[in-house]
């Protein structure tokens, strides 16, 4: 049964002279599980708020939406339309979690006893009966962003659109999140509309993948046909399954899209040839950041957060500091910045003891750090006023900020705020740049951007740390990854030997290839080295 | 039946209204003995051994405060002796005796209070005046250590890079300035997100209801009515005025008729109720468990 039905949208904004939807036309059945995909400011958003009558932009729209059989301005309730966005934190409105998962339930203005029943059914099955009673502050982003989901479910809406619901999540906790949509799918024919970043969980589950490129539906369907239809598209193919890159790099009919399909592709290849080894080396190079057994505990009642945490950053390098939330990496930059203060060992920046830097002269072209929570970074009304602030010259710049310079630093995309971000840093002239989370909430292309801005930084002798949840970043831009578990720094390496050695915290392109190339981490060198070997007889 | 903490809030508050509200007006040496003696009996009963703090400080504070009364005050009879041609009186020393008292007696009650009713359980009561109102003071217990979370990240931040440096106070305060206006700038749009989320939930589309998680059950009724009687008949044997205490010029003896006996054994039970309650439970379960 058709659910949804758009024929020929169109929408402009009030204040805008071009339209951001254009001839849009799409129609879902039932039970599907759909994923928009598409670059940022593609007009994702704008379409999924259309679809939303209490969350429409102003502005002029012609064509029609209808939701089952009706047009969707009639459809009379907001609880058959569940609506989640991309912020966990300020998407809750109350103070308790059992008061969250009842606050659309009392909206609708339902009897205290059946609020009480599907509260509690809710809780049992999303499995967050012992938050039940806890403060919605207390939880971590994951949670935050399945309260959100829950609370949404409770009103049992036929239809649910997910705006990039995560983000802002780390990829363990996203996984569950998408595994919970899918459950929900799944067991209750729900039909999900889902518009995703990291597309390498929802493309192998989706049944109808939808490209949207300058406000025009470019390709619509099955995933397999929509993918080799775009192997020409570089920018959202960046975005793409490893499985499905490597397919389009070497332009496969069908197109692999999970990593067992992928796996079945390489076989097809020979494996005798193998990349040159272009490791760099590490030895001779002055050492700029050095960990002497520092051990750090947020209050005296509390564990130790950092135990006996050793490492040595040279000059020049990008070094990607991996691990699991809660591990402590957050706090290492924190303490390697001078914010937090180590209760044991000793911290070197440039081979000087953090405690010989007196008067914030840490901060004067030595050394910055780039907070996990940008917006923290901004203080001014506008971009401009940011960087006469910071006196930043925008010409010196690697990059063009120039049409930004009007906005309110809360009103660019998040990649654009990362740029906006690193000039008032660079603007500090450090030489050793500490990054936290730079990918967060970001699409490929401005994950891509950052990643090559990285690269041209360290080519100029700025030595970078960054710590991150994201592999495949860590995988295209580091020269030495390491794994931080429990407090301490359990294993250095280059990203090829480092996750190839990995089994499970690692790139799906090491999954692909493992056991069949050596130390193919990334999409690009899992197709180059398929292309050096050639397909093999028969295959 | 549960035990004190987990009844219904409503209940709880309007014990505490009782048991507070009467014993305030009544300057009767019998009845602020037992209430001194009941709220005492329930912190300990509640607490344990760990509030040796709280009673040291109530009782220097009793001390000084009984002895306030007579130093200030020189009306009755009974001279004890004159410090600087003033006479300190027997009258005024048990006036400020039975004050204090009943200030320390307030005190202990509100902080089992305290310890009792949490922010929701307010909001539960305050809640059933006003579906809106219960809202709005939800959103606000959850909104300001929100803010005050987001503006120590902005000031770490802005620490690491350096730019409002801390040599010289302007600098500090204009960077401080700054950082409260940011602050307001990120509740708004946080607020605007809200907002969002709210109407994408249906607000003000129906009438609201007000959920909650506690229930009136039949030991909520029972304790209600343990708590109502008892108060009634103290109010009736107070309100007669054969409880009736005067300290001045010369103090009155305690005057036991049948009624200011009912009176105060009510006002002792209503005294004890939780305690009651709470001894009951940790018998029957001793009970139990030496059954198991």
């Amino acid at each position: 049964m058709e659910i949804l039905d758009i024929k020929d949208l169109s929408f402009t904004y009030n204040e805008a002279n071009s339209p951001t939807l254009k001839d849009i036309s799409l129609s879902v059945n039932e039970g599907q599980f759909v994923v928009l995909c598409g670059a940022t400011g593609s007009g994702k958003s704008t379409l999924l708020r259309l679809l939303k009558p209490q969350l429409s932009p102003y502005g002029k729209s012609t064509g029609t939406i209808s939701f089952r059989e009706k047009p969707i301005g009639e459809c009379a309730s907001a609880a058959d339309i569940g609506f989640v966005t991309q912020r966990p934190e300020q998407q809750i409105v109350t103070d308790k979690v059992w008061h969250e998962l009842a606050f659309g339930l009392e909206n609708m203005g339902v009897k205290q006893q059946d609020t009480a029943r599907r509260t509690a059914e809710m809780a049992s099955y999303f499995g967050i009966e012992d938050k039940f009673d806890k403060s919605t502050a207390e939880l971590s982003g994951g949670q935050k962003q399945l309260i959100n989901l829950a609370a949404v479910m409770v009103t049992e809406p036929k239809l649910l659109i997910l705006d990039e619901p995560t983000a802002q999540l780390d990829p363990i906790t996203a996984s569950e999140f998408i595994n919970t949509v899918k459950k929900l799918n799944r067991d209750l024919s729900l039909t999900v509309i889902i518009a995703e970043h990291r597309l390498e969980e929802v493309i192998p589950i989706c049944d109808n993948l939808v490209i949207i490129d300058k406000g025009r539906i470019i390709a619509s369907g099955d995933p397999r046909e929509v993918i080799s239809r775009i192997y020409g598209n570089s920018g959202i193919m960046l975005g793409m399954p490893a499985a499905a890159r490597i397919s389009a790099y070497l332009g496969e009919r069908d197109c692999a899209l999970s990593v067992r399909e992928g796996r079945e592709l390489v076989r097809r290849f020979g494996n005798t040839e193998t990349l040159p080894d272009n490791a760099v080396s590490t030895d001779n190079k002055k050492t700029v950041l050095e960990f002497r057994d520092v051990y750090f505990r947020y209050e005296r009642a509390l564990p130790d957060v950092l135990k006996g945490l050793s490492f040595t950053v040279t000059e020049g390098e990008i070094f990607c500091i991996l691990g699991g939330n809660g591990s402590g990496k957050t706090t290492a930059l924190g303490t390697a910045a001078g914010i937090l203060k180590p209760y044991a060992g000793n911290i070197l920046v440039f081979g000087k003891k953090l405690k010989e830097y007196k008067n914030q002269s840490l901060y004067r072209e030595c050394l910055a750090l780039m907070p996990q929570d940008i917006q923290t970074v901004f203080l001014r009304n506008t971009v401009r006023e940011e960087m006469e602030d910071a006196g930043a010259d925008i010409s010196s710049l690697p990059y063009d900020l120039t049409p930004l310079l009007d906005m309110h630093p809360y009103d660019l995309s998040g990649g654009e705020q990362q740029l906006a971000a690193l000039a008032k840093v660079l603007a500090l002239k450090p030489r050793l740049l500490l990054l936290d989370e730079p990918t967060k909430g970001l699409d490929a292309a401005s994950k891509d951007r950052i990643r090559k801005l990285m690269r041209e930084l360290a080519h100029s002798g700025i030595t970078i740390v960054a710590v991150t949840h994201d592999v495949e970043f860590a995988a295209e831009c580091a020269d030495r990854c390491a794994l931080f578990f429990r407090g301490e720094i359990v294993s250095t390496a280059p990203p090829e030997e480092f996750f190839s050695a990995n089994s499970f915290y690692t790139t799906a392109a090491s999954r692909i290839t493992r056991g069949h190339f050596e130390r193919a981490v990334t999409a690009e060198k899992a197709a180059a080295l398929c292309r050096l070997n050639g397909r093999r007889a028969g295959m | 039946m549960r035990g004190f903490e987990e009844l219904n809030p409503a209940v709880l508050m309007t014990y505490y209204l009782c048991v507070i509200g009467t014993a305030m007006f009544c300057m009767d040496p019998v009845v602020i003995g037992i209430s001194l003696a009941g709220a005492c009996a329930l912190f300990i009963t509640l607490d344990g051994k760990r509030g040796a703090r709280t009673h040291l400080s109530f009782f220097l504070l009793f001390l000084v405060m009984s002895l306030i009364n007579p130093i200030w005050y020189h009306n009755g009879v009974t001279v004890l002796f004159v410090v600087n041609d003033s006479p300190i009186t027997l009258e005024a020393l048990a006036y400020g005796v039975c004050a204090s008292a009943m200030i320390v007696s307030v005190l202990y009650r509100l902080r089992t209070f305290t310890m009792i009713i949490s922010a929701d359980k307010l909001l539960y009561v305050f809640g059933r005046l006003s579906p809106q109102l219960s809202l709005v003071l939800s959103m606000a217990l959850r909104f300001v250590p929100l803010i005050r979370a987001q503006t120590t990240k902005v000031r770490s931040s802005q620490k690491a890079l350096g730019i409002y440096r801390g040599d010289n106070i302007a600098d500090t305060l204009k960077g401080e300035a700054r950082i409260f206006s940011i602050t307001a700038t990120w509740a708004l749009e946080n607020g605007i997100i809200t907002s969002d989320s709210m109407e994408a939930r249906g607000y003000g589309e129906h009438r609201r209801t007000s959920f909650s998680v506690f229930r009136f059950t039949r030991g909520d009724a029972l304790f209600l009515a343990l708590c109502l009687v008892p108060s009634a008949v103290f109010i009736a044997a107070a309100a007669t005025g054969e409880m009736s205490f005067t300290f001045y010029p010369a103090m009155s003896g305690i005057s036991l008729t049948p009624l200011s006996a009912a009176g105060y054994a009510s006002y002792g039970f209503l005294s004890l109720l939780p305690c009651i309650l709470e001894w009951k439970e940790d018998i029957r379960w001793r009970y139990l468990i030496s059954r198991i």
